[in-house]
């Protein structure tokens, strides 16, 4: 049995076993409207969308701090893709917000470094900053996306862009410098830095990376929601937590060696949360207090803390 | 007299207002095992830390091999000639043992940015194979392994590219009997190799048995060297503290008459893996010693007692019956624990000395439902002095004092607490012989003051020293018991051990 906790699939089977589980619990209880292959399909058309978010999200949170611009940059890089479409097809349409989330990301990790203060109050800052270029970017209006350019809305560009995220991610913690010293750093950044890593600019390459991630994302949102709105007042802020979500299943399955596989499920986890919470009409509200329950719950039965262990 | 292969000249170090180095100029020769010995404080591990790039000096120069160096990490000072094995934990969790091993010198396995993790595998088996340590999977993560197997990476991770200096500080005492026969192995062959080793312990036989000069430290100042062939305890404790200190810390009555009133008692204990039906009681006014090796359960049964063990069963409880199953039951009814962790366990170590004093004391210090600063600064200011520990004022922080010093902070919390039961893991781990002499006098004082003690120690003399009444552990059980006689001997009591 210890051999088989071990062992690198342990944690995939169990979050497979979660999703049959979901799947079958709300399937029983709505086996009209929730659950058939076409709706799945849709399920996780909307999962693996989430789930490029929650990998870039993976390298920041791994190492300690945090950024809450995610939707800011979302809704930022979704205008830019969707205005330089129309000047430049598909190439603005993807080039455009890969550039402007990865600078986004940067301009994070710079201010971060830069002004030694709390990742969360300079996300926060920022994106305010952010919301109020996406307003002057669209003059407050909404913008809609082509219908000649929505390809990345469906299958199979969307799944092929979304896989190229995952294998991205997955290569760049396993294979590369960067996922070696995101690491180091998240486990002691006084010692990382004593063995010569440059911590300031591996933080900054996260957040540079993470905001490449939401890019991606960005391109894969305006494809499938088709229009995008500005924002104000922190109103992007609901854009930050269903990859956040996915992001807490790659920390809690990290230590089984798939954190990305882990990301990619658990957000299917979520969204047939989601999904069958409407299926069975449920208010938005009890929606949101049992998701967020049976999240805190599913992170903490399969990952089983060691008792007295120090969590921050 | 071998050749000259390090020179620290002139080297001067500030942490504040402290002075932690005075212009201290020292040389190390090749093929040498050059012990660095002192106080808490003295600067050893300062000095050390200066040359392998983990603190920067103010001033002075290292030379290695006629060559200045001035490393800016400790990765820069490996590739310099300079690597150091730590006293505390120095591996990262979430990596694997491999990566842990190139950590800094990936890139002998990047090729146009990809990282060949497979041919890193390969290679850190391969040295850990050279080792003699191949029950360790370079591919696994370092997580997978314990603190001993965790030490002897980085024991692999500081020398296989053979350092022309390597410093190995106060490594031994976070080291079983095993892993310390595997480290004075790796040491032997790097003295053999022409390297130097620059060894930092307390433990004075040892340092004799294993090197060829010894030089000594003081408050920051270079006090002398010494070879080997003149070299007694006696001499480098004079040159350590600069007086006479004898043999006579211990105790040296015997034949004292132990209250047969029980203040604890503990019966069946288990804990999965560590402890297997553990019985004992501990008396008023008692010292009651436990020994055995590293890994035999001993350290589980202090934090069992203070109920601070998760996965414990059987029953702890006081002379009224009262049952201890948590850490706050355990406070509450005047029990102190110091643990051998003394960083992770026992300090908030990123605060002030006067809060760790006073953290288990609050609920005394309060007046009218408040907490005053003053009032706190006097109360660890009390305590603090009572145990002579060597800081700057209360307000400095525990991380910026020595191994001693914390120890000191540690038994002045408790001592201002005023417990009856005091539970001391390793008392004395990576300790001089002035502030031992100083706990062992305070535990002397408190048992005499009717205090009971229980002390857990990997140092047979310590126990033999110390203690009333002697338990032994194996494998997680009490495989011999001993009472304080003169007559008793390091043998007995290691017969029992193995």
């Amino acid at each position: 049995m210890k051999k088989i906790k071990q062992s690198q699939f342990y944690g995939i089977g169990i979050l497979l076993l979660l999703v049959v589980a979901f799947w079958g619990i709300f399937k029983f209880l709505a086996p009209a409207t929730f659950g058939s292959p076409d709706k799945l399909l849709t399920y996780a058309k909307s999962a693996l969308i989430y789930a490029v978010g929650g990998c870039g999200l993976y390298f920041i949170c791994v190492m300690g701090p945090f950024d809450f611009s995610v939707g800011a940059n979302i809704v930022l890089s979704s205008i830019i893709a969707c205005n330089f479409s129309m000047r430049f097809g598909y190439v603005g349409l993807v080039v455009a917000p890969l550039i402007c989330g990865a600078l986004i990301g940067l301009c994070n990790g710079l201010v971060y470094i830069k002004l030694h203060i709390s990742s969360l109050i300079v996300t926060v800052g920022l994106s305010l900053i952010y919301e109020a270029l996406s307003v002057y970017a669209t003059n407050g209006k909404n913008v809609i996306l082509s219908t000649s350019y929505r390809a990345f809305g469906d299958y199979p560009a969307n799944l092929i862009l979304a896989l190229f995220a995952y294998c991205l991610c997955g290569f760049i913690l396993k294979y590369t410098k960067i996922g070696t010293y995101t690491y180091a750093i998240g486990s002691n950044e006084v010692v990382a830095k004593n063995m010569g890593v440059n911590v300031p600019k591996y933080k900054v390459i996260a957040f540079a990376l993470a905001g490449f991630f939401f890019g991606i994302q960005s391109i894969l949102t305006i494809s499938f929601g088709t229009s995008m709105t500005s924002a104000s007042n922190l109103s992007s802020m609901s854009r930050n937590f269903t990859p956040l979500m996915g992001t807490f299943f790659g920390l809690a399955f990290k230590k089984y060696g798939h954190p990305v596989i882990a990301i990619v499920i658990g957000e299917m986890i979520i969204q047939l949360m989601f999904n069958g919470f409407v299926a069975l009409g449920a208010p938005t509200t009890i929606q949101n207090v049992v998701t967020g329950a049976a999240l805190l719950i599913i992170v903490t039965l399969t990952t089983k803390p060691v008792k007295g262990v120090v969590v921050k | 007299m071998g050749e000259l292969l390090l020179k620290a000249d002139s080297i001067d170090k500030h942490f504040g207002i402290t002075h932690a180095l005075d212009h201290v100029s020292l040389t190390f020769n090749k093929g040498e095992i050059h012990a660095l010995i002192g106080e808490n404080g003295s600067g050893k591990s300062t000095i050390t830390n200066c040359l392998t790039g983990i603190y920067k000096k103010d001033s002075g120069t290292f030379t290695l091999d006629g060559t200045v160096i001035e490393p800016k990490n400790q990765v820069d000072a490996n590739h310099l000639g300079a690597a150091i094995i730590v006293q505390e934990i120095g591996t990262l969790s979430g990596l694997t043992v491999a990566e842990n091993i190139f950590l800094g010198n990936e890139d002998m396995f990047i090729s146009h940015g990809i990282k060949n993790a497979s041919a890193m595998n390969r290679k850190a088996q391969q040295y850990l194979n050279e080792y003699g340590f191949d029950h360790i999977d370079a591919a696994r993560s370092i997580d997978d392994y314990n603190f001993e197997d965790r030490k002897l990476v980085e024991i692999v991770k500081a020398t296989y590219f053979n350092p022309k200096v390597l410093v190995v500080d106060e490594t031994t005492t976070a080291l079983g009997q095993k892993g310390r026969e595997e480290l004075f192995k790796v040491m032997h062959r790097m003295k053999g190799m022409g390297s130097c080793v620059i060894f930092i312990s307390h433990d004075l036989d040892e340092v004799i048995e294993l090197s060829d000069s010894i030089s000594v430290l003081r408050d920051g100042v270079y006090i002398g060297s010494i070879d080997k062939a003149d070299a007694t305890v006696d001499i480098l404790k004079k040159m350590m503290v600069g007086r006479e200190i004898g043999d006579n810390y211990y105790r040296t009555d015997y034949g004292e008459a132990i209250s047969d009133e029980v203040v604890i008692s503990a019966k069946n204990i288990s804990v999965p893996g560590q402890l297997d039906d553990v019985s004992l009681e501990l008396h008023k006014g008692e010292i009651l010693g436990i020994g055995g090796l590293s890994e035999c359960g001993m350290h589980e049964i202090g934090k069992a007692l203070f109920g601070a063990s998760y996965f414990r069963k059987g029953s702890v409880t006081l002379a009224d019956g009262t049952s201890i199953d948590s850490i706050p039951d355990a406070i509450s009814h005047s029990m102190a624990y110091a643990s051998k962790d003394r960083d992770n366990e026992s300090l908030v170590i990123n605060d002030t000395i006067c809060e760790n004093i006073c953290l288990p004391s609050l609920e005394e210090l309060k007046k009218g439902g408040f907490l005053f600063g003053s009032a706190m600064k006097a109360f660890a200011n009390k305590f603090a002095r009572q145990m002579s520990t060597k800081m700057t004022g209360v307000d400095q922080f525990v991380s910026a004092l020595s191994g001693g010093n914390k120890q000191k902070v540690v038994l002045a919390r408790w001592i201002g607490k005023d417990s009856d039961l005091i539970i001391l893991d390793s008392p004395t781990r990576g300790i001089d012989v002035k502030v031992k002499a100083d706990i062992y006098a305070m535990m002397d004082n408190m048992r005499k003051n009717g205090k009971s003690i229980i002390m857990i120690s990997e140092e047979i003399m310590e126990l033999i020293g110390m203690a009333d009444r002697i338990l032994i552990m194996k494998d997680g059980k009490i495989n011999g018991e001993f009472q304080r006689s003169e007559s008793l001997s390091d043998m007995d009591l290691i017969e029992k051990m193995i």
